[in-house]
């Protein structure tokens, strides 16, 4: 994993603000709600003060701009709200929509200078604020409503992990971090479901390499930048501070990645690929959606990478969705054997296809932790059934190499791929 | 698939029975060539029931059922029901064939009745003579099913599952909640062929988690998340060494047996905990194997200071199927607790669960859950001398009555269920505590062993 990227500091005058306005956006989606049965008659203007330049829309700005609106309020002809990226939502009744008009024309002077009006008035562009008629245009209020709301929760969770980072203070090592806790987890699943993961998607090849040939893929592993994950979400937390609640957190990412695969266009799922998923989520609706979503002409071989906690977890519950899988025309394989836990990872009696082994330079002795001999097991296995996986340098190939290992995944072998496709254009150049 | 109205109004609620029942009648006149087939999902074991089981049968079996025009229906006790026009029955039974197949680690397709009867699913021709009996059915699933409509609004709804929100909240109310009441205990024995006499051999001190649940979070069912709870038992662990350290015991056991976690093993609470009980009271520490899989290089650290300490290292969590899909032996541990249960008895599931007992050697081997005569049988005529569960219970209740000067007044369950608490008014209600906390040396018939 990389480390965390550094923090930009909120400067204060934003914090005063986003503190002051807390729970505005809630508000506005409650009185919007309350406003269902009451649409007759009533309107409502956005200020768009966020698409006004930084310098423009400090805090004297915004509270001059709120001020143009403070008649109107206390004479109870409309109700105004404040958001937290500095927009300004007024829902007043038509009888007051002169008064509204005159406050507008104060603002519009008040920011002239800023590009945002300056643009404005060419071919019927207004950016810089929207109206509604809630009569007609109810609906699409409500929308925005929400989708503010959703946002400042969003960003108010960030604002906590980095407040929370601020108080334990100063620069942190890598690999430490806040730990995750439940209400962390809880603050990265509701962050999920709006996080866009199709750029956190990457891809790795399993690689057959055999003698000196140059390595050939097989399959390329679809997974989530989990580093990107943490970046995007919640920096500062370690999520590996607590097992059992990342693996929870995999959980839910499993049915974000399957709706990510599913939405995608078919070359991502085109030819040969593998997943990681949950027992469980084999089992749940979003895996038979993507099971559906899959054309039959498009299938190539799809593997399932399972963790070997999970399927140890619920042995009936594995069997289940392995014979399912099986029957659907899915490889299994299971992932994050590594040297301790091989002797528990009996493939044949498993019943399942691959066993992704972990390099560890250790295993250059050739002895497993009970005695037995890597060699061995290698090929109880079957040579063409077990991968050594994050291979990050030469050694690992060589020592599987000797143990008659044919399946490669790992940062050294991308390299050995670039290398091999930089050479292979070399050729073709020369060939010109 | 026939969909059921949600919350339809009005006093014929539309079911997928009353559905079913509805195309059954219709097709009265037009049955020729038509087969319909119920399979008797209500009758698999509840873990093997689950939504996912269900929904996955469903699947397999959609495309046939479309493809031979049919219908299906899934019954509110989880049983489906399926249509077909003019099927191949060789179509048929291969589907059947694999639906059982994907059941096949269930007693439902194995079990065999001894009637000739298949317990797993029904044909009726309902061209030829099972019409009526069809019909039948339908209208018996559709009385049950009005009659759970109705008993719906008298049965508590559900308990939540255990989420990321919620699993705060409750570790904190665990943080500040005196576990002491909730601590439980069950003694486990070794019978000793010799000298024909069962001693205890640990007693278990363990929280119930139903009571758990009860005093933490009534409308929360903590097990239903496996990696949330896991990460609970963390804290309950140190919660439970906690009470265990303050308890004043009348009497000490001879020796104590807790289930831990690994990283708990390696804490100071466990630390302390091992301090008070030195030089007292052996110990035991049970881990799960899901655990040890999670943390296997921690799990070797943790059994070598245990055997360091001179503590017995148990793996816990074994069942027929961890017996059958993995080599148990490399935990290398002391001892093995394996959960009995009666499909071990079946011919084929006792061959290979007795073959995978000899591997890890009998001698190793506690069969945890022996809830009833036949149990300790088994496990006797396999060379097992270490049993736990109810019928261990009962066994050494009725062996303290027998010797207890006051054990006119009480009953059999009264003595069980005092054996098992260590405070509250349970125990008190007993006349000699005493006699609840010695551990007796009891007479125990000879094994019949099993002729090879």
């Amino acid at each position: 994993m990389l480390p965390p990227r550094e923090e930009r500091p909120t400067n204060s005058q934003q914090r005063a603000i986003a503190q002051r306005l807390v729970g505005q956006e809630s508000l506005l989606v409650d009185y919007v709600q309350k406003l269902e049965r009451h649409r007759k008659g009533r309107r409502a203007v956005v200020v768009r003060l966020s698409g006004l330049q930084a310098v423009n829309r400090r805090e004297h700005h915004i509270r001059i701009a709120l001020n143009s609106f403070e008649v109107l309020v206390k004479q109870l002809k409309g109700q105004i709200f404040s958001l937290s990226n500095s927009d300004i939502v007024f829902i007043f009744k038509d009888t007051a929509i002169d008064e509204v008009e005159a406050a507008l024309v104060k603002l519009r002077f008040l920011f002239s200078d800023d590009p945002l009006l300056a643009d404005e008035g060419f071919a019927g562009k207004a950016t810089f604020m929207d109206w509604y008629l809630l009569e007609r245009d109810y609906d699409a209020l409500l929308q925005y409503a929400l989708h503010c709301s959703n946002e400042e929760q969003q960003r108010k969770s960030q604002e906590l992990t980095k407040s929370l980072v601020a108080q334990q203070g100063g620069a942190r090592s890598f690999g430490r971090g806040d730990p995750l806790t439940p209400q962390v987890l809880s603050k990265i699943e509701d962050g999920l479901v709006r996080a866009d993961l199709a750029n956190m998607m990457r891809r790795q090849a399993i690689c057959a390499i055999v003698g000196k040939a140059p390595p050939q893929p097989v399959y390329n592993e679809l997974f989530i930048s989990i580093a990107d994950l943490r970046e995007t979400i919640l920096p500062n937390v370690n999520l590996a501070s607590s097992p059992w609640l990342f693996q929870q957190l995999t959980e839910v990412l499993d049915k974000r990645v399957l709706s990510l695969l599913n939405k995608h266009d078919d070359r991502t799922v085109a030819g040969d690929i593998s997943v990681n998923l949950n027992v469980q989520t084999l089992l749940a609706p979003e895996f038979l959606t993507f099971d559906d979503n899959l054309k039959a002409s498009m299938r190539g071989t799809i593997v399932l990478e399972l963790q070997k906690v999970d399927v140890f977890a619920d042995l009936g519950a594995f069997l289940f969705a392995r014979d399912f899988a099986h029957d659907r025309g899915y490889r299994i394989c299971i992932d994050g054997v590594n040297m301790e836990s091989l002797p528990f990872i009996d493939r044949e009696r498993l019943g399942i296809d691959l066993v992704k082994i972990v390099w560890d330079p250790a295993m250059a002795a050739g002895i497993l932790p009970n005695g037995d001999s890597l060699e061995s097991y290698m090929r109880r296995c079957g040579p063409s059934r077990a991968i050594l996986c994050r291979c990050d340098e030469q050694d690992a190939i060589d020592w599987g190499q000797t143990v008659g290992v044919t399946l490669y995944q790992g940062r050294h072998v991308e390299a050995m791929l670039a290398a091999e496709a930089a050479r292979a254009r070399g050729v073709l150049g020369r060939r010109r | 698939m026939n969909l059921p109205v949600p919350d339809a109004a009005g006093p014929e609620i539309v079911t997928q029975e009353s559905l079913l029942l509805g195309a059954a009648e219709r097709i009265g006149r037009i049955r020729q060539g038509r087969l319909a087939v119920q399979v008797f999902l209500s009758r698999l074991r509840p873990q093997n029931r689950q939504d996912g089981h269900i929904r996955i049968a469903l699947r397999m079996l959609e495309p046939m059922v479309n493809a031979y025009r049919g219908q299906m229906f899934l019954l509110g006790n989880s049983d489906i029901v399926f249509m077909l026009k003019d099927p191949n029955p060789v179509d048929v039974e291969n589907m059947i064939f694999k639906l059982r197949a994907l059941f096949s680690k269930d007693p439902l397709t194995y079990d065999d009745a001894g009637d000739g009867m298949d317990k797993f699913c029904a044909w009726f021709d309902l061209g030829g003579s099972d019409y009526d009996s069809f019909v039948d059915m339908a209208r018996t699933v559709t009385q049950q099913a009005r009659k759970r409509q109705t008993d719906k609004g008298t049965v508590k709804p559900p308990a939540k599952p255990l989420d990321a929100k919620s699993l705060g909240g409750v570790l904190e109310r665990l943080s500040s909640l005196d576990v002491s009441p909730l601590v439980s205990r069950q003694s486990a024995i070794v019978i000793k062929e010799a000298s024909s006499t069962g001693e205890v051999l640990f007693q278990e001190f363990f929280v119930s988690i139903a009571e758990l649940q009860k005093a933490l979070a009534p409308d929360i069912n903590l097990v239903a998340n496996r990696w949330l709870f896991q990460h609970l038992s963390l804290t309950l662990d140190k919660r439970v060494l906690g009470a265990l350290s303050t308890l004043a015991l009348r009497s000490i056991p001879n020796c104590y047996s807790l289930n831990l976690n690994i990283a708990t093993v390696l804490s100071k609470a466990f630390e302390q905990f091992e301090e008070k009980v030195k030089g007292k009271a052996g110990l035991s520490v049970e881990v799960q194997v899901l655990d040890v899989l999670a943390d296997s290089r921690g799990y070797y650290a943790a059994r070598d200071r245990l055997r360091e300490k001179g503590h017995t290292v148990v793996i816990d969590g074994l069942n027929e199927l961890t017996l059958q899909f993995m080599d148990v032996s490399q935990f290398e541990a002391d001892l093995y607790k394996v959960a009995w249960s009666p499909e071990m008895r079946e011919g084929e599931h006792s061959d290979s669960v007795g073959s995978a007992l000899g591997i890890l050697g009998v001698g190793k081997v506690v069969l945890a859950r022996c809830d009833s005569e036949a149990a300790i049988q088994w496990g006797q005529e396999r060379g097992i001398q270490r049993f736990q569960g109810r019928y261990v219970d009962a066994m050494l209740a009725a062996f303290t009555m027998a010797s207890c000067p006051k054990a006119a007044g009480c009953t059999l369950q009264q003595c069980i269920a005092r054996h098992g608490v260590l405070t509250g008014p349970l125990r008190s209600a007993c006349f000699d505590n005493d006699m609840l906390d010695s551990s007796p040396v009891m007479r125990v018939p000879k094994a019949r062993h099993k002729e090879a």
